[in-house]
């Protein structure tokens, strides 16, 4: 079967003219454009999967599987059905529950503090620096005599600071599970996000870099016995078709969507590729801006960008002005999770966290999808210029 | 003959036009949360009988997320019967409660005589299991459990379009729970449940709970869960839901075929038929004497006969903390240690069910 060439994935520089007369329109994201590029071998997988009949736990899940930790250089990979599921499953596999802290960051998708509470521990958050990752220095005077966990995100498809992360951990034996939902193939001196810890927890939501036709997540651990208790929780602790060794959830990932994933996982280079293009194209062109602060990437982080965020002043009335001009813009995440009325039992309030509460006000992320192209992003970067102006 | 027991690529052999809609479909990049879920939980509401649906997961998701928003938590009992799929006491364990087990009838569904006395001051709820396919007797457990004040969470899991006098599984509760996998009734592609219920405050707290407890975009109004259905999965239940009465009418006419024929053969015991209870034979099920010899006879002639459940679920290795014993439930036990399903699927050929019936005739026949 003929995969997609990465030329389909990677838009040409000349994919979108600007016609003078038809104001260019530049959406936050385009996945209906990226099945157009790949929709016929697309479909041709999808029915051999569904002729096999073998739509749960099938041949297509083993396999993604080892593609996935032999790209990543992991030991094991285990497919679950969602991101969030990924951290709720490696927080029960490592043993954490009712009694204990994880340390993690106010400022990640409330998935990250949900997954600790359903294990039944409790998030104790942290601030962040100002690349919106966790800052590490924050993390000893969190821990406490009930700590057990460490759990950074990668937040925007950015490697957290791993190296200063596990050495505390180490050093206060706790474990850590990497919250990778956003950085995957996101690497830090060569090393993959999600293979620091004890386990990395990653989505494929249709959003993400790698992305099925729903949700879809996986798990990574260096560690079989591990695996072997996620392979086992996923699928309601049965090990095999008559024995429950413990309680468990339905948490796989369809076979389908692992069709999916395998047949776009060979396109991941070039979706990243075209992503660091867009991102560096958008730091050139805004690098005289003073009111626009890009945070820098150090030598070390290889960015993934899941998101392009900038922080500026008059957050909100710069997004309300691009989207006069059709482009489109996010905010990730306009709510601190520490502040959203669901964390109310945790005790926090305004002031907890001042610089993770601060960016919440000014950052705003840019289209940076594969499919832009580069006058897409110009054409982005001079209205930003323009309103600064 | 080869008997199989699965028949998707029988069910799935002719799908050019579902794979045209899936083809459409995927242009949209509408894959979550979707249109066609929406189309597809009005379509499954209106199939049931019930006021609201909502596609999530699983369906032991579909189990979870009524009790969870129920408020049912740690410290909490939720009394279910015995011999189930670990799925229905997996969901209570998730929630932080303990399940707390009655013993089985002859129809295997919870004997709803004993309920009564497994209710202490935690139980909190009530989850019937309408196991195989067969109605638990919902107008006593529902009396029963309006005394005590206590909501009935349905597993419906099996039991799409079974009925009581008209009144469909999944209805009787405060919700009920049914799942979509590849082996039931109304099947997708993959893993996923539906949960209906008849009040709209319930089914906004559940919609909260599938979709990360998400009031909007920004604003967190509960701590929730990812688990929707994919509307991918969303566009091949709406392609199959206009046939769920002709797959379930399909089920039982075998049933009804392998009940004249396997009926007359002295080692094999039916269990009881309703005339006032529809039952949809998600497994088509009989009590077996040498349940192990007939069932290694049947697959050594390529007949694909399985046991639903050999362990029963109380006494499985990851519940042992729960406290039960073997013979705690004596009418479960006995139970796992000589049923016997059959396949009885839609798809299943008369001649595919001669061959099982003569398969088994054979075998008491040499062993008499």
């Amino acid at each position: 079967m003929v995969g997609p060439s990465a030329s389909a994935v990677a838009a040409p520089i000349e994919a979108r003219p600007a016609l003078s007369e038809a104001p260019r329109q530049v959406p936050y994201v385009a996945l209906g454009q990226q099945f157009a590029a790949e929709s016929a071998p697309l479909l041709a997988r999808l029915e051999q999967t569904l002729a096999s009949g073998q739509w749960v736990a099938g041949p297509e899940v083993a396999e993604l599987e080892s593609k996935l930790s032999e790209r990543l250089g992991a030991r094991a990979c285990v497919a679950v059905g969602s991101g969030t599921d990924a951290l709720i499953l490696s927080l029960r596999a490592l043993g954490i529950g009712p009694g204990d802290e994880v340390i993690t960051a106010p400022n990640s998708f409330i998935a990250t503090a949900s997954a600790i509470v359903h294990a039944g521990a409790t998030p104790v958050f942290v601030d962040v620096l100002p690349d919106q990752n966790m800052d590490p220095a924050r993390v000893e005077a969190a821990i406490s005599p009930r700590t057990r966990a460490i759990l950074p995100v990668h937040l925007s498809g950015r490697a957290a600071r791993m190296p200063e992360l596990l050495e505390l951990a180490a050093r206060h034996d706790l474990r850590v599970i990497e919250d990778a939902a956003q950085a995957i193939d996101a690497r830090l001196n060569g090393r993959a996000a999600g293979t620091f810890g004890d386990l990395g927890c990653f989505s494929c939501h249709p959003l993400k870099n790698l992305n099925a036709a729903g949700d879809a997540g996986f798990i990574l651990s260096n560690d079989e016995a591990l695996a072997q208790r996620l392979r086992r929780l996923r699928s309601n602790g049965l090990v095999d078709r008559e024995t429950a060794l413990e309680w468990g959830v339905v948490s796989r990932l369809d076979s389908l969507q692992a069709a999916v994933l395998l047949e776009r996982l060979p396109l991941l280079d070039a979706v990243t590729q075209a992503r660091r293009r867009n991102a560096h194209a958008y730091r050139r062109l805004l690098a005289d801006v003073p009111q626009v602060f890009a945070p820098p990437c150090r030598d070390e982080e290889h960015n993934v960008f899941h998101t392009f965020v900038i922080q500026v002043d008059r957050r909100d009335e710069l997004q309300a002005f691009l989207l006069k001009r059709g482009i489109g813009t996010a905010i990730h995440y306009k709510i601190p999770i520490h502040l959203q009325p669901a964390a109310r039992a945790l005790g926090y309030g305004r002031g907890s966290f001042p610089v993770a509460e601060r960016q919440a006000e000014r950052i705003l992320s840019l289209p940076v999808h594969q499919f832009l192209s580069l006058p897409d992003v110009e054409h982005v970067a001079i209205n930003i210029r323009e309103f600064f102006s | 003959m080869n008997v199989r027991y699965s028949y998707l690529s029988q069910q799935f052999g002719q799908i050019d036009e579902l794979l045209e809609q899936i083809r459409a479909f995927v242009k949209t990049g509408d894959f979550t949360l979707g249109a066609e879920l929406t189309r597809f939980e009005s379509s499954f509401a209106r199939l049931i009988g019930a006021e609201h649906a909502i596609g999530v997961g699983s369906g032991t998701d579909a189990l979870k997320l009524p009790l969870k928003a129920l408020g049912v938590g740690h410290g909490d009992e939720v009394i279910t019967t015995a011999n189930t799929f670990i799925a229905t006491a997996g969901a209570i364990n998730e929630v932080g409660a303990r399940p707390v087990f009655v013993d089985c009838g002859p129809d295997f569904c919870m004997d709803v005589s004993q309920v009564e006395r497994a209710i202490t001051k935690a139980t909190k709820a009530i989850m019937p299991v309408h196991f195989t396919g067969y109605m638990t007797d919902m107008p006593r457990l529902q009396a029963i459990a309006e005394r005590h004040g206590l909501p009935l969470v349905e597993d419906a899991c099996q039991a799409i379009l079974a009925d009581i006098g008209g009144k469909r599984a999944g209805t009787y509760g405060v919700a009920g729970g049914f799942s979509l996998h590849p082996l039931k009734n109304l099947n997708v592609w993959g893993d996923g449940g539906v949960i209906v219920t008849n009040d709209g405050a319930f089914a906004d707290k559940l919609r909260l709970l599938r979709n990360h407890g998400l009031k909007n975009r920004d604003e967190i109004a509960c701590f929730g869960y990812n688990s929707r259905l994919d509307t991918l999965q969303a566009v091949v239940g709406n392609w199959l839901i206009g046939s769920a009465e002709s797959i379930t009418q399909g089920r039982i006419e075998r049933a009804a075929y392998y009940d004249q024929q396997l009926g007359a053969i002295p080692q094999l015991r039916l269990p009881p038929r309703y005339a006032d209870r529809r039952t949809v034979f998600h497994l088509y099920m009989v009590h077996a004497q040498e349940r192990d010899a007939l069932q290694q006879h049947c697959l050594s002639r390529g007949i694909e006969c399985k046991v639903h459940y050999p362990i029963p679920l109380y006494r499985q290795e990851g519940l042992r903390h729960l406290g039960y014993r073997q013979g705690d439930f004596p009418v479960a036990d006995a139970q796992a240690a000589n049923v016997l399903s059959f396949p009885c699927d839609q798809h299943l050929s008369r001649e595919e069910q001669d061959f099982v019936i003569e398969t088994v005739r054979e075998f008491y026949g040499a062993a008499r």
